[in-house]
């Protein structure tokens, strides 16, 4: 690999690395506002400065690729001096919002401005303002805090495939803003307030809920659909805030979509069934976990049942539920169930050429991959479904005359029909492994507890068998 | 074995320390400025700088506080609870804003983490209760007659 030096430190790069990816691989960090990793090259902030040997001025480590044998440097007087007059520059306009400001503790105008900026200002003069049109639901704007860098712009333009943000005006005037002042249309609006490096582009779900440095961080797998994209769960005392994506060029680059993003809302819906229940007459009777149990299980006769399992359940849970229908209760047929109309992994493609998959679960490959075969009807004599569920499954239709039971996550207008709920953890309350539509295997990671009484499948499966949560209890 | 100590020459004669003693008693209570004061009659007057109970410093009604969360984050006895809401005449303001007095060392630091001078600390001390009592937004608004 081809090497240049930067800072004192030699550093070997790709060919096409540009400064500030060759200074990362030297932990060397550039300050900059316009350059994305996933975006085209602009170079309009000019926060990148960079001093390069045998170059009369100095150069944005954006745009400057790097050379065999390129000397670069930056820390020298005239890129700090730069780097406090582009600082300077920026602030003349930025309003001292930050402690209303979301963006606060994660801000890359913060941390620059703390790291490369003054302390003083000079300016008194008025600063510039705007007024805000709506934004549609996912994004909420704030113009005055915005410095022009044009990232949103081209993430519609370059990613998201539409090119709804544009910037009218010249100058001093310039206004960012959607076409015609619409609201956003694309599914992947929440990647706006990512890449932001400013507060002007903030998510309206996560509005004033908590100061980023609060939050806790659990990088996992989404299970909105079977692509499996890399996100991170930031949650705080058992209660998740937000996700965010986490880099994985392989699988989703930068990106996460709006369905993923909020998917996981229904943890804390407030009609989650998060106690077992039982359905007596035409109410439900919470009761708890071992009289549940024990009076359920005593009506419930394996020759005549079925096992449907959802495609969002893990690798591990699959197998746990395929054991215990083979050997616990003498072969058991399981089926599995997810997405309607989309029975086989073959049928599963790309929905919009960017992240989203027409399979709505995250392990619909993995249950094909163990044998499980999909659910079309049920097998003539069964009277009794058992249905294991992870949250995102959509459950099937079921005839009416059949007695079910669901282990997993539900809602209460879910299970109308069920007999019996044994509430269980959601993909944020347990560890395991999907399989993605490359074949990928990949693992969610327990970001919080089970919410309220649910309880992993193992523990369920393990109070079903031996009515205590012993190993080998009687 | 007890060993006995050999008196002193003037040892037998106690009652003269013990009278004197009396005295000074006597003195300091006689003909000495007095150091107490009869608590909720009369009143003692702190410094200015005196870290007392807390309130929150409003503008023609309108409290300073913008619901930044600095000083729940800063206080070392992580007894400030605030929940942050939006209204027409305010884009952040605190919906919630509780202290557990009960748990606050009187640091002072969430006086000085504030970048809206909204929090401060007053001089009133008497803050002793009969439950435990957290103060909430309304009470911090009232304390000191907003001053
Ligand atoms: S809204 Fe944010 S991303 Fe868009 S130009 Fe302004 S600062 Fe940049
Ligand atoms: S005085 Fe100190 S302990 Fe008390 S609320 Fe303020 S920061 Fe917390
Ligand atoms: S630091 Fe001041 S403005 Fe911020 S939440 Fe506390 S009292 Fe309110
Ligand atoms: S990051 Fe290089 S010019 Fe903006």
């Amino acid at each position: 690999m081809p090497s240049c030096t930067i800072d004192g430190i030699k550093v070997e790069f790709r060919d096409g690395d540009n400064l500030v990816e060759a200074a990362k691989r030297a932990g060397i960090s550039v300050p900059v506002f316009c350059y994305h990793p996933g975006l085209s090259v602009v170079a309009q902030c000019r926060m990148c400065a960079v001093d390069v040997e045998k170059m009369p001025k100095i150069q944005t480590a954006c745009s400057t690729k790097a050379v065999e044998g390129m000397v670069v440097s930056t820390k020298t007087d005239r890129v700090k001096q730069a780097r406090e007059s582009v600082m300077e520059f920026l602030l003349v306009n930025h309003p001292l919002d930050c402690p209303i400001c979301d963006k606060s503790g994660e801000c890359d105008l913060q941390d620059h401005s703390y790291d490369h900026g003054s302390a003083y200002q000079r300016s008194t003069e008025e600063r510039r303002t705007y007024v805000d049109l709506d934004m549609g639901p996912v994004i909420k704007k704030n113009m005055n805090r915005c410095i022009h860098c044009t990232r949103c712009i081209r993430f519609g333009d370059e990613v998201a495939n539409i090119r709804e943000m544009v910037a009218i005006h010249r100058g001093n005037n310039v206004d960012i803003t959607t076409v015609d002042g619409k609201a956003l249309e694309t599914d992947y609006a929440g990647n706006y307030a990512d890449i932001c490096p400013t507060g002007s582009l903030t998510l309206k779900d996560f509005r004033f809920n908590k100061r980023v440095w609060y939050l806790k961080k659990t990088p996992t797998v989404c299970e909105g659909c079977s692509r499996g994209c890399n996100m991170e769960i930031h949650e705080e005392r058992n209660q998740i805030y937000r996700c965010l994506p986490r880099e994985n060029m392989e699988i989703n680059r930068y990106w996460l979509c709006d369905e993923g993003r909020f998917n996981y809302k229904y943890i804390h819906h407030p009609d989650r069934v998060l106690s077992p229940q039982v359905q007596e007459g035409n109410s439900w009777a919470k009761k708890d976990w071992f009289e549940t149990m024990a009076s359920w299980k005593s009506g419930f006769r394996s020759k005549d049942a079925v096992f449907l399992v959802g495609t969002d359940l893990t690798q591990e849970e699959l197998q746990l539920i395929l054991h215990f229908a083979k050997s616990e209760m003498g072969g058991v047929p399981v089926f599995h169930f997810g997405t309607p109309n989309l029975p086989a992994a073959n049928g599963d493609g790309d929905s919009d050429g960017l992240l989203k998959r027409k399979s709505k679960t995250s392990n619909l490959h993995g249950a094909e991959k163990l044998g499980i075969a999909p659910f079309q009807t049920l097998p003539a004599g069964k009277t009794q479904v058992v249905v294991f569920r992870g949250g995102r499954a959509e459950l099937p239709r079921l005839d009416r005359s059949l007695k079910v039971t669901g282990f997993g996550v539900f809602l209460q207008e879910e299970i109308g029909q069920f007999s019996a709920v044994f509430p269980g953890a959601s993909f944020a309350e347990k560890t395991g492994t999907v399989v993605n539509f490359q074949g990928k295997e990949q693992t969610l990671v327990r970001a919080i507890l089970p919410v309220g009484e649910s309880k992993l499948l193992s523990e369920a499966l393990m109070l079903w068998k031996n009515q205590s949560l012993a190993s080998g209890a009687a | 074995m007890l060993i006995k100590k050999k008196q002193g020459l003037l040892q037998p004669y106690y009652l003269l320390e013990i009278i004197s003693g009396l005295w000074i008693t006597l003195r300091k209570m006689l003909f000495d400025k007095k150091v107490t004061i009869q608590f909720p009659e009369e009143r003692r007057v702190y410094s200015d700088r005196y870290r007392g109970m807390h309130y929150i410093k409003a503008v023609n009604g309108v409290e300073n506080c913008t619901a930044c969360m600095l000083c729940p984050t800063v206080c070392p006895a992580e007894c400030i609870h605030i929940e942050a809401g939006e209204r027409s005449d305010k884009e952040k303001y605190p919906i919630k804003f509780e202290i557990d007095v009960l748990r606050c060392c009187f640091c002072g630091m969430c006086e000085e983490a504030c970048p809206k001078d909204a929090i401060k600390l007053s001089s009133i001390y008497e803050m002793s209760q009969a439950d435990r009592t957290v103060f909430d937004k309304g009470f911090l608004l009232d304390q000191r007659g907003n001053k």
